[in-house]
């Protein structure tokens, strides 16, 4: 870091959280704190943005966007509210702004979402994929292999979510079913990704116990805001490597059932 | 207040073979397990039974005449079960009430098999029992409930019971389900709580806070701060805890509904006692209760309204409570040796957050051990332990033991919410985590211990072995 001439003036980086209130279930919240601490640790000032429904502020102004998960009550406020971000959400996409999304953050940036029970919700057609309502609820820890940046590795994290999701051809997975249900329980697909837009089901929260996937969401993002190569300085992960670790371990134990692998088929 | 009315004899229940069978194995399920010292056999004698008649619990409970309490919710069963068993008693009437924790269908059912004599009477008394949400309309489905409290709906274990919304409705369906003449307790200033039965026709008891100010304010860890009617948002004229408050919606006509039992004053006094003063139909009623925290004052007014709900006068009511410490691990305070332990049991966000913010006010947790592991009690997921606001405590932090199955996740949160790693240190087994908590904590100070509810039975019985406290389910009051 000290012989990179980007160490001269400061950088920094703006984070959208969009609709914090509402979608705020599974501890996501935590893929920001891993995000911003992650930024600090190498002098890299961040500034998050809280957007609640009604706001429709430019998101191509922003380097990420983080669309967490919520439940269904909420998720449907959101989806009635997100055609004042969609518009921007796009233009955002196609600008490679870094979007990263979790659980139903996938679902409704996807085209639609139709849930067993009510009426189906629109989403920002950013991804193009389609989830409908199951009837089993996946809730495991999990783990895919995914490559991201030229590089491969191991992402770990909690699944909950009983929306079975399908790919179109515009998106690709964001990774392979190690163990856990992935997006439906049966293609070995987890997530998907286009551009620089990241969704996943992967809770747990994931950043912080992924810190190789926090370094390459704000590597993406540093890199495309100041067009140049970014090498971030090493960090102690000691404590994250750990929690990686404990999360693989009971994963693995968890393969074969509920999942992708072997698809679900527990009880109610 | 009206006089207690004369209740109706209770009858045993027709004695079967299969029922006398399993009355037996399950009593010896009992003893064996509490001869092997392991768990107090809280919930081995249901378990036995069950096995041998599944429908044992209702067929006990068919011909009783004394009522039947429920508890349920997301926090503050035990401690509101304590509360109003204390009640009961200093009114003169009996009480049978089930283990701390014990609260799944096999520990109800282990206590109506360990309160039956050998032809399987109970004897006389308020059935007490305290149960977990997701097991309530088992529970419903095999006994008649006299009395439903509802005392609160937070985030809780989400992997185990699907959503918040999924528990209310259940709970909902419950309180639908109710005799006309059975009461409905709840907490009104939860806005979900507050609409459970609300379609109902039955009797009905609202309790909560009128302070007319707030003790809080809404953070990450509040989870339903949307009205239940529309989906609005709530404006809250008062926040008491959470997102427990005096609210009204912004868009529709949802609001707090007028409390029967409220809090009208309270104040925290120290780590060990909170005093209250409680506004009932009948009158006011000034206590205090030898247990520290603003949510001590939703627990006994929660107890005080099901006295209300019982038709029972409570001339007793300042004494008995006055009797009532922490139920194990709740804030408890035990002495080690030449240090202090405080055990604090915590399982969500929200009971994490309560109890750290009544530590803060005693500059504490400066030295702590916290321990988490994945069991079946406690869940597999710990993502809500990112919605704890550890960075308003890690200031006070000097030295912290994590400990238990997932030391993992808590020595990273507590990375992230600022601690230096260097003041953090994993120590896998509970029992030496406890005595390396205590050798860094300086002499005469305090080890504060925050711990889920099968390390915090796990630790107590270390202690226990110490000779500091008794066993867990010896302690109950």
């Amino acid at each position: 870091m000290t012989n990179s001439p980007a160490a001269e003036t400061p950088r920094s980086l703006r984070i959208a959280h969009l609709y914090p209130w509402l979608l705020n279930v599974a501890g996501d919240g935590g893929n920001l704190i891993a995000l911003e601490r992650r930024a600090a640790w190498r002098g890299i000032a961040t500034e998050a943005v809280a957007i609640g429904p009604d706001e429709s502020p430019d998101l191509t102004t922003f380097d990420i966007v983080l669309f967490h998960g919520g439940q269904d009550v909420e998720m449907g406020i959101v989806a009635a509210d997100l055609p004042t971000k969609a518009p921007s959400l796009r233009e955002a996409a196609d600008a490679g702004v870094v979007i990263f999304a979790v659980c139903a953050g996938l679902q409704l940036l996807g085209h639609w979402y139709r849930p067993a029970v009510g009426e189906p919700m629109e989403g920002a057609h950013v991804l193009d994929l389609e989830t409908v309502g199951g009837s089993q609820r996946f809730m495991q820890h999990a783990a895919a292999e995914v490559s991201l940046g030229g590089q491969t590795e191991t992402v770990v994290g909690f699944e909950n979510h009983s929306g079975l999701t399908e790919l179109g051809l515009g998106v690709r997975p964001f990774g392979q079913v190690i163990a856990g249900a992935g997006n439906n329980g049966t293609d070995g697909a987890e997530g998907a990704i286009r551009d620089n837009v990241i969704a996943t089901y992967l809770h747990g929260p994931v950043l912080p116990k992924n810190p190789w996937l926090a370094d390459m969401l704000l590597r993406i993002a540093l890199e495309r805001k100041y067009g140049e190569p970014v090498e971030l300085a090493l960090l102690d992960d000691a404590a994250e490597v750990r929690a990686h670790e404990v999360a693989l371990e009971k994963a693995l134990r968890n393969r074969g059932q509920r999942t992708a692998l072997n698809p679900a088929r527990f009880g109610g | 207040m009206a006089a207690t009315p004369p209740r109706p004899a209770n009858r045993g229940p027709r004695l079967t073979p299969r029922l006398f069978a399993a009355l037996v194995s399950g009593k010896a399920a009992g003893w064996a397990s509490r001869l092997s010292g392991h768990g107090g056999g809280t919930s081995v004698p249901g378990k036995v039974a069950r096995r041998v008649e599944p429908g044992i619990l209702g067929e006990l409970l068919r011909r009783r005449r004394d009522p039947v309490v429920a508890i349920t919710g997301s926090n503050g069963k035990t401690t509101t079960a304590r509360l109003t068993a204390a009640l009961l008693r200093g009114e003169g009437m009996g009480v049978l009430t089930n283990a701390a924790g014990a609260n799944l269908i096999q520990g109800v059912t282990s206590l109506a098999v360990e309160s039956a004599d050998l032809r399987g009477r109970l004897p006389a008394g308020v059935l007490l029992i305290e149960v977990d949400e997701a097991t309530l309309p088992r529970v419903q489905g095999e006994i008649g409930l006299g009395v439903l409290l509802v005392t609160d709906l937070f985030r809780d274990q989400l992997d185990r019971y699907g959503e918040l919304y999924a528990v209310a409705n259940a709970i909902d369906g419950v309180a639908s389900g109710l005799a006309s003449e059975a009461m409905l307790i709840v907490n009104a200033d939860d806005p979900l709580v507050s609409t459970i039965g609300g379609e109902r026709e039955g009797r009905r008891l609202t309790f909560g806070f009128d302070l007319g100010h707030s003790t809080d304010r809404i953070t990450r860890a509040a989870d339903t701060i949307r009205c239940p009617v529309c989906r609005s948002d709530l404006r809250y004229r008062a926040i008491y805890l959470s997102h427990l408050g005096d609210y009204a919606c912004t868009n529709c006509d949802f609001h707090r509904p007028p409390l029967d039992v409220a809090v009208t004053e309270i104040e925290v006094v120290g780590l060990t006692e909170t005093r209250m003063t409680l506004r009932l139909p009948g009158g006011e009623l000034r206590l205090s209760v030898p247990q520290a925290g603003l949510h001590i004052g939703y627990n006994t007014a929660a107890a005080v309204a099901i006295l209300v709900g019982l038709e029972m006068a409570m001339p007793h009511a300042v004494a008995a409570l006055a009797g009532v410490g922490p139920a194990f691990g709740r804030l408890e305070t035990i002495e080690a040796g030449d240090r202090q332990v405080v055990l604090a049991f915590a399982k969500n966000p929200t009971s994490f957050n309560t109890t750290l913010r009544t530590l803060a006010g005693e500059g504490e947790p400066r030295n702590l051990l916290l321990a988490l592991s994945n069991t079946l009690v406690d869940g597999e997921d710990f993502a809500w332990l990112w919605d704890v606001d550890f960075e308003a405590s890690v200031p006070a932090m000097q030295r912290v033991i994590v400990s238990g199955t997932r030391a993992d996740e808590l020595a990273n949160r507590l990375k992230y919410a600022g601690l230096d790693p260097e003041r953090i240190e994993t120590v896998d087994s509970l029992p030496a985590a406890l005595d390396r908590g205590l050798e860094t904590a300086p002499r005469g100070a305090r080890l504060t211990v925050v711990a889920g509810y099968t390390p915090t039975i796990e630790i107590r019985e270390a202690m226990h072995q110490r000779g500091w406290v008794g066993r867990f389910w010896e302690t109950e009051a």
